[in-house]
């Protein structure tokens, strides 16, 4: 595992630079994604898709499909990535602190 | 052969150097239009190089652990060789040494396969990317060190055997798409893409190194979830009833999936990646199968929700224990076939590599679901609109459904059914070139492992679809590339997204089952979607 610091705090990545568990997840590793992102601001509608993940994987185990995100949220798949630039998977999840999907997704 | 590059030798690849070539991105094959000029690669981290052996390109995809000291590149070597030793024994390679011991005895050294390659003619022909090259090295130490011919080095010519050589063979393993254009064009019969697989086993099997995407987050989770989402039975059942609903009522045709009917004719089995990240191509199978009134049903089984077996992209052990439990669930199903959905390594995995490991009883039918498609299309029993689909459309041929297994006017009779404008790649068929993504890349975003994908392996895909729009290229008009496999399409959405393909060029990408409802009379327009 290889470790990262911003702003005074420290944590540990996999190789896809995904946190090494939700249980680590803060408000400075969000700050710290939204600058390797290169997101200029963190809207109400970040926060509302960050929240969507966590609750479905605290509940599930696993990160919601894309059509759900995208239903519970109301947004479309486009915006999403206009929100995210790397998507749901690899920017949205990175930040909501939840594992890298796997398999063919 | 226009370009003329520092020539290399086969021993070069032993040479105590950091990096063994460097592809400049200005000799990367020319795409058609001006803004695709690659500039630069991302460089490796420090951290990735000092910690693994990446001393072969300008990336890094096997991560194979740097040795440290002097006893632990011996240690390496020699577990090499012996996991070679023991690819040439019945015991140990039952399923493949036939053909290995061809491609090791009989090559010519003609090098007719490096003209088929797309990784070879897309990096600018950059040798260290022939076929032949990397089994030439294989070839090698296999006569010196393992068969130990006589006059080996003379005969065969010779290799300094270091721990160099075997970790650059290692990676030189994963630049290769398994597609199998080379032995296609082989005209002895030569398999470089098996023997590139070959490497990959010796690396897993022998020396426990893998890709993490494959093996830990891989074919592990599936055999210990079910899938490698890591879906469970109780959140795929979940996710498929929310297709169930959110698709009916969108699309105003009411469809129930229905689950672990025993005794059903078909066991339907996707990849279940469609599920997390393309339900439209679950739904559209769904929909055709209840409207053609099949009889069928998916299972709730370990690893029977989820078609892949990534054991068939590097390791034999990893693909039987999985391949075992595919047949086992349509056995306790007591159903007459297995369907395999749009998934090409599915594909090559149960239907065809698994009739080498699975015992008599287990054999139960194994399909594409190709064949079976176009009979319903062609059969009358649903009622189509071609004119929904008349805007351009290209097909895509999943290297393991047409080139391996011989799949191609299936795919043909339907979109020549329901697409006015179809056109095909040139080439295609047989003749395909592979997505990219093959045998395993799709899924990897590692280190810069996606800019080699966009620069190298997708090059000659991306090169293929552009050509097949030249009549309509540009933003005004909406495209459709058909891809029927979740690799290849996992491909096309990293490419279209790296080259802005959807925003420049209106492209959207998808499989066959989508082309086909969207012409549904039944259902309402709009089933494919260009704006999302």
């Amino acid at each position: 595992m290889a470790e990262v610091e911003f702003e005074g705090k420290k944590f540990s990545v996999d190789e896809d630079g995904f946190i090494d568990s939700f249980d680590s997840w803060c408000k400075e590793w969000v700050q710290y994604v939204k600058k390797q992102e290169g997101i200029d601001e963190l809207s109400e509608e970040h926060w509302k898709i960050i929240n969507v993940l966590q609750d479905y994987y605290r509940k599930n185990g696993i990160a919601p499909m894309v059509r759900v995100l995208s239903k519970v949220t109301g947004f479309k798949l486009k915006h999403i990535y206009e929100l995210f630039p790397s998507g749901p998977g690899k920017g949205a999840c990175k930040m909501a602190g939840l594992p890298k999907p796997t398999g063919c997704v | 052969m226009s370009h003329h590059r520092a020539q290399i030798s086969i021993n070069d690849i032993s040479k105590a150097t950091d990096q063994f070539r460097h592809i400049d991105p200005k000799n990367l094959k020319k795409l058609p239009g001006d803004e695709f000029d690659e500039t630069a690669w991302t460089p490796l981290k420090d951290e990735v190089k000092d910690k693994y052996a990446a001393i072969l390109d300008d990336t890094c995809i096997l991560p194979i652990p740097r040795p440290r000291t002097k006893e632990e590149e011996e240690a390496f070597v020699n577990k090499f060789i012996d996991g070679m030793r023991k690819s040439f024994t019945k015991e140990n390679n039952w399923t493949f040494l036939a053909m290995l011991e061809t491609s090791m005895e009989h090559c010519a050294k003609c090098n007719t396969c490096s003209e088929a390659c797309h990784l070879y003619e897309a990096s600018g022909e950059d040798p260290m990317y022939r076929p032949n090259f990397r089994s030439e090295i294989f070839r090698r130490i296999y006569k010196k060190y393992v068969k130990k011919e006589p006059f080996a080095k003379w005969r065969h010519g010779d290799i300094d055997l270091n721990w160099r050589t075997v970790a650059r063979l290692g990676e030189l393993a994963y630049r290769c798409n398994i597609c199998r254009r080379c032995a296609q064009a082989c005209p002895i019969g030569v398999d470089n893409a098996l023997l590139a697989r070959e490497i990959r086993k010796i690396f897993s099997q022998e020396m426990g190194i893998h890709c993490p995407e494959l093996h830990d987050k891989g074919s592990m989770l599936q055999l210990a979830t079910g899938s490698s989402t890591q879906m469970t039975a109780a959140v795929v059942k979940d996710n498929v009833e929310f297709i169930d609903q959110d698709f009916s009522e969108e699309f105003g045709y009411e469809f129930h999936t229905p689950w672990d009917v025993q005794g059903a004719d078909i066991l339907l089995i996707h990849n279940a990646g469609e599920i997390m990240a393309w339900p439209e191509n679950i739904a559209a199978f769904h929909m055709i199968f209840q409207a053609a009134g099949l009889s069928w049903t998916l299972s709730s089984e370990i690893t029977a929700y989820d078609a892949i077996n990534y054991g068939t992209f590097y390791d034999d052990v990893q693909f039987a224990r999985t391949a075992i439990l595919h047949a086992s669930a349509a056995q306790k199903l007591g159903v007459k076939k297995i369907i395999l959905a749009e998934c090409g390594h599915a594909h090559k995995a149960l239907t065809v590599i698994a009739d080498r490991v699975l015992p008599v009883p287990l054999k139960i039918p194994r399909e594409s679901c190709f064949p079976l498609l176009r009979d319903i299309v062609l059969s009358g029993k649903i009622k189509f609109d071609p004119s929904r689909n008349n805007f351009p459309v290209t097909l895509h041929d999943p290297c393991n459904v047409t080139r391996l297994m011989g799949i191609i006017k299936p795919q043909r009779d339907i979109v020549h059914a329901l697409c006015p404008q179809f056109r095909e790649m040139t080439p295609h068929g047989a003749h395909n070139y592979c997505c990219g993504g093959g045998s395993g890349f799709a899924i990897m975003h590692r280190n810069n492992i996606a800019e080699w994908r966009y620069f190298i392996s997708g090059r000659k895909k991306l090169n293929q679809i552009l050509n097949a729009f030249s009549d309509c290229r540009g933003p005004g008009e909406k495209k459709y590339v058909c891809a029927p496999c979740s690799n290849c399409k996992g491909q096309m959405r990293d490419l279209f997204q790296h080259y802005n393909l959807m925003e420049t060029e209106s492209m959207a990408y998808g499989g066959l089952v989508e082309l086909i409802v969207n012409a549904m009379v039944d259902v309402k327009p709009g089933f494919i979607k260009w704006e999302e």
